[in-house]
């Protein structure tokens, strides 16, 4: 084994890492206000990446600017979606808010995902990058999308803390999801940050569907297998925790690259790289049930 | 009056009963003399290749379309079942279901991926009804010898050999193999390694889940191999064959002056490829499953036109097998002036007719196992992108050489 080698896979493990937290972020963000598993977040990350696309086709805006336009889209339309379909979940009068919030999510993915078919086409389709061209760092060769999605995913997810943690909103966001009733109490409405919590999510999925679509392509489907790793990440991380899903992220996209990379049999590590990540978390839930950075009073519905 | 009473509620239990039993019967017979019914199967929506499958469908509507203007098929028009097998075996044998038990469909064509038309093909066996598989490349799937199967499109003996040959022919000494976990690409490999091993030709085989799409760590692998790899054959028919191609490029793998690359599956023939590969496009070598554009006859010439008028894209090879197999099912009901089931079969296997892919006929030989009900002179070449953006009937042909128009049989990159 060269040193080479082991930086050019732990660079890669690091580029997709960061992709895989964005995606989870917005999971971890929306169970930790709303208490439920959103099943359709991977199909809020494909709609923003056709937003982008096809901003930047109709439109002829620059990427960047697809972008932002994307989030701010995927914001609207997800608090649409949360005063329409989730509201219930607030009421007194329904009494299985767990299997409601479940069914209605399953079923909004399911939607989403065959409505992109029929208004998208079945075709993958590719937007302009954001930067053309490749990095060579020694042998490493990291195409610029992948920088700059890491680098972007990085800010964002550094945004996101800075709201959280030291601005009165990410604070309010943060006494909802410790106590909706307590923070009702000190003159919080609780349902505006519902929704807040709903739009921020999907618009960090949609700026992670905008910087993902150079790099892998839009397909209706591509939700799929993101929601499956977001759960794994979030659950890795600790329900709730935007720390412990950046982190988790991160620790999979590696743990993954370093599976394919040094796994002794060559012919089957490719094909259990996913396999791996998930006997990793089971691992870490072995010796810390509630995740890497989990908070006790946070519990999967 | 108690008896007469007992009476009529006999006689209306038998009426009812009656009812239940012959009435249906009689309106499936008038459904069955109204029209003829054709089922179609294919992935239409995820996670199945729903794109190649919203092709292929088109084009089954564009030939039924076209036979009913013709005045369809015994003096009835025919009627088109479609079903959507999402890629999954289960839901094809549900499809299967409904179209043999509800709809009654006379014969079926389609479906593109092999595990799914495995589990299709066991209904339908059953049922004594003939399918046509449209673009599904696994052996086993004619080699189980079921008289109701029959394939219009090539099986991987017919194409993994023909890369085999053009790999030894071309002269790479070690091969890096990247399949696909699906019976299809099982398929793939099982014949290609034995001749790369007949040539003497090294290769190493990586296993891949099909909703793949980060290679980046697989790849760096192959490239740090150790004695480096000459050529990267991936038999990758799903989304994923996009970025796998591009990240290979990328990371200075493959196309490059020191390994070549290939995919087997179809997408790099479809319309979207260049959009999603750009540059890394060029030098791959794929198979086209169609004629060669110079050997085009009228029937193709006139289906690319029809088809290009009525969906504004160009068809993909699947497509035109999906035409081809209704235009031989068609003839093949017409010549046997019968829906039933056993006639059909019967005329199918004496199938000689002209259609978009050239002289269609279905062997009857049990030797070797999956030559039984196969279209024996299904096309197949292999094409190398020279330029970007090209389109695949205009891709030079370098296998095999007798219909190649190129003098060399691998284009090597510059750089």
């Amino acid at each position: 084994m060269s040193w080479d080698y082991l930086f050019i896979q732990v660079m890669n493990g690091l580029v997709v890492g960061v992709i895989y937290a964005m995606i989870a972020i917005g999971v971890t963000l929306i169970f930790s206000i709303l208490k439920i598993v959103n099943f359709a977040h991977g199909d809020l990350y494909m709609l923003g990446g056709y937003c982008a696309y096809f901003i930047i086709k109709l439109l002829g805006f620059p990427p960047v600017l697809a972008m932002v336009a994307a989030m701010a889209v995927l914001f609207v339309l997800a608090i649409i979606l949360e005063r329409l379909l989730l509201t219930p979940l607030y009421s007194d009068a329904t009494e299985r808010k767990d299997e409601y919030g479940l069914i209605v999510t399953f079923g909004l993915a399911f939607f989403l995902r065959n409505a992109a078919i029929i208004a998208f086409g079945p075709f993958p389709l590719k937007p302009p990058s954001f930067v053309e061209g490749i990095t060579e760092f020694g042998d490493l060769r990291v195409t610029n999308d992948r920088i700059f999605a890491a680098g972007v995913g990085i800010l964002l997810i550094l945004a996101l803390l800075y709201f959280m943690h030291r601005t009165l909103w990410g604070q309010a966001l943060d006494a909802v999801s410790q106590s909706r009733d307590s923070a009702a109490i000190v003159g919080i409405n609780p349902r505006r940050f519902n929704s807040l919590a709903f739009g921020v999510g999907a618009a960090l999925a949609a700026a992670a569907g905008a910087l993902i679509a150079p790099i892998f392509s839009l397909a209706p489907d591509m939700g799929v297998l993101a929601n499956i790793n977001a759960y794994v990440i979030v659950i890795l991380g600790g329900m709730g925790s935007v720390v412990g899903s950046a982190l988790g992220g991160i620790f999979i996209g590696e743990a993954e690259s370093l599976f394919t990379a040094f796994f002794p049999d060559p012919t089957r590590a490719f094909a259990y790289t996913n396999a791996f990540g998930v006997l990793v978390l089971m691992l870490v839930l072995i010796y810390r049930p509630t995740g890497l950075f989990g908070r006790r009073h946070l519990r999967m519905e | 009056m108690r008896i007469k009473g007992r009476w009529h509620a006999a006689a209306g239990f038998a009426l009812l009963v009656g009812g239940f039993v012959i009435l249906p019967a009689q309106f499936t017979q008038a459904y069955a003399q109204d029209t003829i019914r054709i089922g179609w199967v294919g992935p239409l929506s995820p996670p199945g290749g729903y794109a190649e499958g919203a092709l292929m469908k088109q084009a089954a509507e564009l030939a039924a379309d076209e036979i009913n203007a013709k005045g369809g098929l015994l003096g009835k028009k025919i009627e088109m079942f479609y079903e959507d097998t999402r890629g999954q075996p289960e839901e094809g044998t549900a499809a299967a279901e409904r179209l043999v038990s509800q709809d009654h469909v006379v014969a079926i064509t389609g479906e593109f991926h092999s595990s799914v038309f495995l589990a299709e093909m066991e209904v339908v066996h059953k049922a004594g009804i003939p399918i046509i598989a449209v673009d599904v490349w696994a052996n086993k799937i004619t080699a189980k010898g079921y008289p109701e199967v029959f394939r219009v499109a090539p099986c991987q003996a017919l194409i993994a050999s023909k890369y085999g040959e053009w790999i030894a022919a071309a002269g790479f000494k070690n091969v890096a193999v990247l399949w696909e976990k699906t019976d299809g690409g099982q398929s793939a490999k099982d014949v290609l390694l034995p001749i790369l091993d007949q040539h003497h030709v090294k290769h190493d085989e990586v296993g891949a889940d099909p909703n793949s799409t980060e290679f980046t760590a697989e790849i760096e692998r192959l490239k740090s191999h150790n004695p480096p790899y000459d050529f990267f054959m991936t038999e990758f028919s799903e989304a994923g064959a996009y970025p796998l191609i591009t990240q290979s490029y990328q990371q200075g793998f493959a196309p490059s002056a020191h390994t070549g690359i290939a995919n087997s599956g179809g997408p790099a023939v479809d319309e979207t490829f260049w959009e999603n590969v750009k540059d890394a496009g060029k030098y791959v070598v794929t198979e086209n499953v169609g004629l060669p554009k110079n050997a085009w006859n009228e029937i193709t010439k006139s289906f690319n036109a029809a088809f290009k008028k009525k969906y504004t894209k160009e068809p993909s090879p699947q497509a035109v097998e999906n035409y081809d197999a209704m235009l031989v099912l068609a003839d093949a009901i017409k010549r046997a002036k019968s829906t039933d089931g056993k006639a059909i079969i019967a005329a199918l296997e004496k199938t000689k007719m002209l259609a978009g892919r050239g002289e269609y006929s279905f062997s009857t030989a049990h030797e070797p196992d999956w030559a039984y009900h196969q279209f024996m002179g299904a096309p197949v070449g292999l094409i190398q992108y020279d330029k970007t953006g090209q389109s695949p009937d205009d891709a030079p042909i370098v296998w095999p050489r007798n219909i190649s128009d190129v003098k060399y049989t691998y284009n090597k990159p510059a750089k």
